[in-house]
């Protein structure tokens, strides 16, 4: 295993403190099993502002109590349609944008809570690849200084010619070639360009990526290229990924486990496949069936979910998908629902794990 | 049943390192009244370019140096400017990806629908405004009053697109060209449109071109399709031919290469290389340096069309040699 020896390398390397390292392997021994990142009620809100004192009047609470666990080596896919708060929750793990509230735990320390100085080394191992990496990317720098960017700033290698003998290496992992390092992004496909994004991410030797939206901008046969490349960096480095997307099939086709999101809220979380075998939240239904299917004896989707999604800074009462909802009933508009535990053992379907916030499930 | 739209050997070049690159190159299709006619492609494959070419409308330095595109048997091609601009809208109408870009974001939409109509068709405005409301409620535009005095930015992508319709079915066109009609869409919006289109094509007779990279959109949608690649057709077919029994390796691959048609967690079918840029098209089949099962003929002779049942066409030379062998 590799895993240990880059531990050490991030306390040396990166220069973390004799008390910050021991405190990190002390809680992870206390830490449960093998959770990596572990959120509880994360809560981000954005102010809304209005006339010419900027007074708050309001906030948009794009994620609105989320909770959920990474686990090592797995993949979690956080999906959902346009505003539903999925890129926000990303982000807000990274503390990119300010957090109202919750509490996310990478290895047993409180991510939320550290000074920015602490901050860093924990962003090493937590790397993002982003949906379209021509803005993610500086287009006058060469690939091999974007690559190596992450190493010097965490202090990885110890002169020019080893960092770059390191690039080479990452490209090589990712499938271009080390004679790809002196040219520049836009001399690059869409596919490859998302490749650089990869690398970049990866010659820092994070233990979990978070990729949002990272092959939604890609044509299939390219998507395909680097989803096996995500499959295998997986298998061989015992990468963790939060796979934030709209995406379905991809969702079905890679992620050991589902959160499926709705203004600002998960309201249906479980293992993959009895999930899209059995959706139980209508939202969940209703996204699913509206899924085209390129199979020709499966046509028609179906059209369960009217409507548009409200307004994230004017959610309904209740549940969130009362307005839209097909089996609503009498709670629906007065009651927040709260995470119901599904899944009928008596069927052999296992209930843990598997939750829906509807009122459909509550005791 | 006689066609309504049929383009031949449709050639649209622009310009490229001193010399006129074929974008379309040689496409010919028919769409018949009510029918859907999917042309599937990914970036760079000419889908867009062919559309726009139907319209007249390439942008420069982009050129049309050949073919027909015949109208109820009338070559657009060699019609003058006004009567290409009565059958733009009138005859032929197009709605795109992005409604934002095709709806003047300073004018509410009630009033852009309502031009559209008094261009078209001598009203008052009040009946103007009738018909304008008619359509929304017909494209299922709920509270259509209210959102008549709307401004594009006010409305949901989703919306947004009906408006778009709407706009698109003042004339009652007979064709419908649609470039990605629901790709920036949600995937609960994308069933709405779909529904909407698939009741239009049904109700009106429109015969629909519909623009796509998307497999399912077009199982969903299409009567016929055609698999573009690098401005040439490579395969065609009804459907379920196209779709089961893909004959190209370029459908097969971009079939293999989909996650949902593969088991969870195994390896995807990947179509190795990317799409060559148009300076870089080979001189035969342009798919043959991506291609496992190319062969020699492959790299400088250009395929020809083989029927594999009747309507279903590969433009390929392994096809051909299969075919050869098997009647052996």
């Amino acid at each position: 295993m590799s895993r240990p020896t880059r531990r050490e390398e991030t306390a040396a390397g990166a220069g973390v403190t004799e008390a910050g390292a021991s405190a990190e392997r002390g809680t992870e021994g206390a830490q449960a099993e093998d959770v990596l990142l572990r959120v509880r009620d994360l809560r981000t809100w954005f102010p809304i502002r209005k006339g010419l004192l900027r007074k708050v009047v309001g906030h948009v609470r794009a994620v609105d109590g989320v909770s959920f666990d990474v686990r090592a080596g797995q993949t979690l896919a956080l999906v959902g349609e346009s505003g539903c708060g999925k890129t926000t929750v990303g982000r807000s793990l990274l503390r990119l944008v300010p957090v109202a509230g919750g509490s996310v735990h990478f290895r047993g320390r409180d991510l939320l809570a550290l000074p920015e100085q602490e901050l860093r080394p924990v962003r090493r191992s937590l790397q993002m690849v982003f949906q379209d990496p021509m803005t993610s990317l500086n287009p006058r720098m060469r690939v091999r200084d974007l690559v190596a960017e992450g190493l010097q700033s965490f202090g990885i290698g110890a002169n020019e010619a080893e960092r770059t003998e390191r690039v080479a290496e990452v490209l090589r992992r990712v499938r271009l070639s080390p004679d790809h390092m002196r040219r520049f992004p836009h001399e690059f496909s869409g596919g490859q360009r998302q490749r650089i994004g990869i690398a970049r991410a990866l010659a820092v030797e994070p233990e979990l990526i978070i990729c949002d939206e990272a092959v939604s901008a890609l044509d299939v046969s390219i998507q395909a290229q680097v989803l096996n490349l995500l499959g295998e960096l997986q298998a061989d480095l015992g990468l963790a990924y939060l796979f934030i997307t709209h995406d379905l099939s991809v969702v079905r086709y890679l992620a050991h486990e589902v959160a499926v999101m709705y203004l600002g809220q998960i309201v249906e979380h479980g293992p993959t496949e009895p999930l899209f075998a059995l959706p139980k939240h209508p939202y969940t239904q209703g996204l699913l069936a509206a899924v085209p299917s390129a199979d020709p004896s499966a046509r028609r989707v179906a059209v369960r979910v009217l409507g548009d999604v409200p307004s994230p800074a004017d959610p309904p009462p209740g549940c969130r998908f009362h307005t839209r909802c097909p089996e609503r009933f009498e709670p629906c508009d007065k009651r927040m629902p709260e995470p119901y535990p599904v899944g009928d053992p008596a069927a052999g379907e296992t209930a843990e794990g598997r939750y829906a916030r509807c009122f459909l499930y509550e005791p | 049943m006689s066609a309504v739209l049929e383009v031949k050997d449709l050639r649209t070049t622009f310009p490229l390192a001193g010399r006129r690159v074929p974008i379309v190159d040689g496409i010919s299709f028919s769409v018949d009244a009510g029918q859907v006619l999917a042309i599937v492609g990914e970036s760079g494959s000419g889908k867009s370019i062919t559309a726009l070419s139907v319209l007249r409308l390439v942008p420069k330095p982009g050129r049309i140096d050949g073919g027909r595109v015949l109208l109820d048997g009338k070559n657009l091609l060699e019609a003058n400017i006004p009567a290409m601009r009565r059958v733009r809208g009138h005859d032929i109408a197009m709605i795109f990806q992005e409604p934002m870009t095709s709806l003047n974001p300073v004018v509410r939409v009630g009033a852009q629908v309502m031009e559209a109509v008094l261009l078209h068709e001598r009203v008052s405005k009040a009946a103007a405004r009738d018909r304008g409301l008619e359509l929304f409620r017909r494209v299922g535009i709920p509270d259509p009053v209210a959102r008549f005095d709307a401004y594009p930015h006010q409305l949901s992508g989703g919306l947004k697109q009906r408006v778009m319709i709407a706009m698109a079915l003042v004339t009652r066109p007979r064709v419908l060209l649609a470039d990605e009609p629901t790709t920036a869409l949600d995937v609960t919006i994308q069933a709405q449109i779909l529904e909407l289109m698939r009741e239009l094509q049904r109700d009106f007779r429109t015969a629909i071109v519909l623009i796509t990279h998307d497999l399912g959109v077009v199982n969903e949608l299409a009567d016929e399709i055609a698999v573009m690649y690098a401005g040439r057709f490579v395969e065609r077919g009804a459907r379920e031919a196209v779709l089961s029994q893909p004959s190209h390796p370029y459908t097969q691959g971009l079939l293999a290469s989909m996650p949902s048609r593969n088991e969870p967690g195994k390896p995807l079918y990947e179509i190795r290389g990317v799409v060559p840029g148009p300076d870089r098209w080979p001189p035969g089949c342009r798919f043959c340096d991506r291609c496992d099962e190319a062969i020699d003929v492959c790299r400088d002779t250009v395929p020809g069309p083989v029927q594999l049942e009747p309507g279903h066409v590969a433009w390929c030379h392994v096809v051909e040699r299969a075919r050869r062998g098997g009647a052996q």
